[in-house]
């Protein structure tokens, strides 16, 4: 095999050369034909670019689609399909108060699939904000967060608010009255912070009221800053996953059901001789030496056909969503005339809401407790038991906890999108 | 044992160079605030002229929406109160009590004291003046105490 590649390579005429260009074209690109044995399959993984984020072999219960639900998967999908998607529509758009608002009807009218991307934006990133806290509680109820993986909830946490506010500047481009006011409204909610809440609204407003400068940094922040931020958030959430060992899992999804278990001495070289190797130096259950019995399969394909199916599972429902339902848009800016009620975002509607009793509870105090309190968890819940399985007994104080605090939120958000009429008073949908 | 209670010379120049070095990132990254911080507004100017006194007849509450501002007169004292609602920022409407407004049904009575609803605190009353030309000049970023006219 390798004598006749030596042969080729070294026959240097130029009808040969000409002969062997798309081969060799090929082969310069992709490092490896498609693996048809073990060995391939490792090399695969290992040497192409897009790939090597993923383990040579992954253990099976990773793979177990009851476990994951593929929501991590998910959330990052619908990010990729909001970045293109996203990029498409900046084509078009014109962050100015005389221009946006046309720009949308041009969407509609003038261009090409132009509402089909305006609505695939809008229910992807109502998809995200739903998906990464779907994630989140999945991970909560499966005890994810413990040793080692502590900081990656942090980091979780952290692109949890960063999808929020996302979505919340992406909610002002339009530049409709839904826009206007939602924004007006949520804003607003920041300056209930004792102090500095006047001076953060300035500084994101750019202005007193919601106008140009307004418009323009909200443009910014959504289509360069927290683009950035959440990318390199993402590359080290998923970097922290492969560090931490890959996906939490029960200690006996380990060890393949049946195998016996050989145990492994580890004698520790004398003082001044130690030697390593570089997998040496590896954490993590994926580097083995020698043939421990485990529990894991090849990423490819086994990996990579589970994350396309969840790439096109999520793809499909937001084509569907787009076909079936437009994304909103009202009349034009007008100052001044509120609607009635005034409602920020869906997913503000929960603070909204507890800003009607108490402004600095609800505007302040319970929001930045809850963050606190998300960001300590892994820190405060310090048990290692009832990692890697849902609901676990072990757990149930805990997710008895999160679970309250979980529909707490979400009843809050029902009863401000769905039970608050004119005025703010309690009406029923029906 | 003098010298170990020294600190080595190479460990403070570390400490003071990570210091400084630390130090000049923070103060450059806080500088970037001061750059967001806009000086001038583009928007309404918070110093405006409502026109001469004699605009608003003694006993009237006249509302200007674009300013956000509600001019109140009785007598010959002149009153400036601010029309955006100190719940969710919503523009108030002008009401035989006083204001009401139309997002979350916060309501205020003529001197803008809350009297019912999820509205937080008073309608601010902003500075009014008379100015050189005659016209009567509002400054919204000076907020006054809440009952004090101007007499014209």
């Amino acid at each position: 095999m390798s004598a006749v590649h030596d042969k080729i390579s070294n026959d240097t005429s130029l009808s040969s050369v000409l002969r062997q260009l798309p081969r060799n074209l090929w082969s310069s690109v992709f490092r490896h034909p498609l693996p048809s044995s073990e060995l391939g399959q490792a090399q695969t993984s290992f040497s192409n670019f897009f790939l090597h984020i993923h383990p040579v072999k992954v253990n099976r219960h990773t793979l177990k689609p009851t476990y994951t639900l593929g929501l991590g998967l998910m959330s990052f999908f619908l990010f990729v399909i909001l970045t293109v998607t996203g990029v498409l529509l900046m084509f078009y758009y014109v962050p100015s108060t005389d221009q946006a608002y046309d720009r949308m009807l041009d969407l509609r009218g003038s261009v090409a699939f132009g509402t089909f991307l305006r609505n695939m934006h809008r229910w992807a990133a109502h998809g995200m904000v739903i998906v990464v806290f779907l994630h989140m509680c999945r991970v909560f109820f499966t005890g994810s967060y413990k040793k080692p993986r502590e900081f990656n909830w942090v980091i979780g946490v952290l692109l949890l608010l960063l999808t929020l506010f996302s979505s919340f500047t992406g909610y002002l481009l339009p530049w409709d009255q839904l826009a206007f006011w939602a924004i007006t409204v949520g804003a607003t909610i920041a300056t209930y912070a004792p102090f500095i809440g006047q001076k953060i609204q300035f500084l994101l407003l750019g202005d007193n009221v919601v106008g140009q400068e307004a418009l323009l940094r909200f443009y910014v922040l959504h289509v360069v800053v927290l683009p950035l931020l959440m990318s390199l958030l993402i590359a080290i959430h998923f970097w922290r996953i492969r560090k931490d060992g890959g996906l939490s899992r029960p200690p006996e999804a380990e060890v393949a059901p049946g195998a016996s278990e050989i145990a492994v001495k580890l004698v520790s070289p004398p003082a001044g001789k130690q030697s390593f190797g570089f997998m040496g130096l590896v954490r993590g259950p994926f580097v083995k030496v020698g043939n421990v019995p485990d529990n894991t399969v090849f990423s490819w394909p086994h990996l990579l056909t589970a994350e396309l199916f969840v790439f096109v599972i999520t793809l499909a429902a937001v084509l569907v969503v787009s076909l079936l339902f437009h994304a909103p848009l009202e009349e034009p800016v007008n100052a001044l005339h509120p609607p009635n009620p005034a409602k920020a975002p869906w997913y503000f509607l929960g603070l909204q809401e507890l800003v009607s009793y108490s402004a600095f509870w609800g505007g302040v105090g319970i929001p930045a407790l809850e963050v606190l309190l998300l960001l300590l968890v892994p820190y405060l819940d310090r048990s290692p038991h009832g990692v890697g399985r849902w609901f676990a007994k072990e757990r149930l104080l805990a997710n008895t906890l999160f679970l309250t605090f979980a529909l707490f939120n979400v009843g809050l958000i029902v009863i401000g999108t769905l039970f608050r009429g004119p005025n703010w008073e309690f009406v029923t949908p029906w | 044992m003098k010298e170990s209670k020294e600190v080595p010379r190479r460990s403070l120049l570390t400490w003071v160079s990570s210091v400084a070095l630390f130090g000049s990132a923070v103060i450059s990254a806080l500088a970037n605030f001061v750059f967001l911080k806009p000086r001038a507004t583009y928007g309404a100017p918070s110093r405006f002229s409502i026109g001469r006194p004699e605009e608003f007849p003694p006993g009237s509450r006249i509302a200007i929406e674009q300013r956000r501002i509600c001019v109140a007169r009785e007598g010959n004292q002149v009153a400036v109160i601010s029309t955006t609602c100190t719940h969710l920022g919503c523009i108030v409407a002008v009401s035989d009590t006083g204001f009401s407004c139309p997002c979350h049904g916060s309501r205020y009575d003529q001197d803008g004291n809350v009297t019912g609803g999820p509205a937080p605190k008073p309608l601010p009353w902003y500075q009014v003046k008379l100015a050189p030309n005659g016209e009567l000049e509002v400054d919204t970023s000076v907020e006054i105490k809440p009952g004090t006219y101007y007499t014209v």
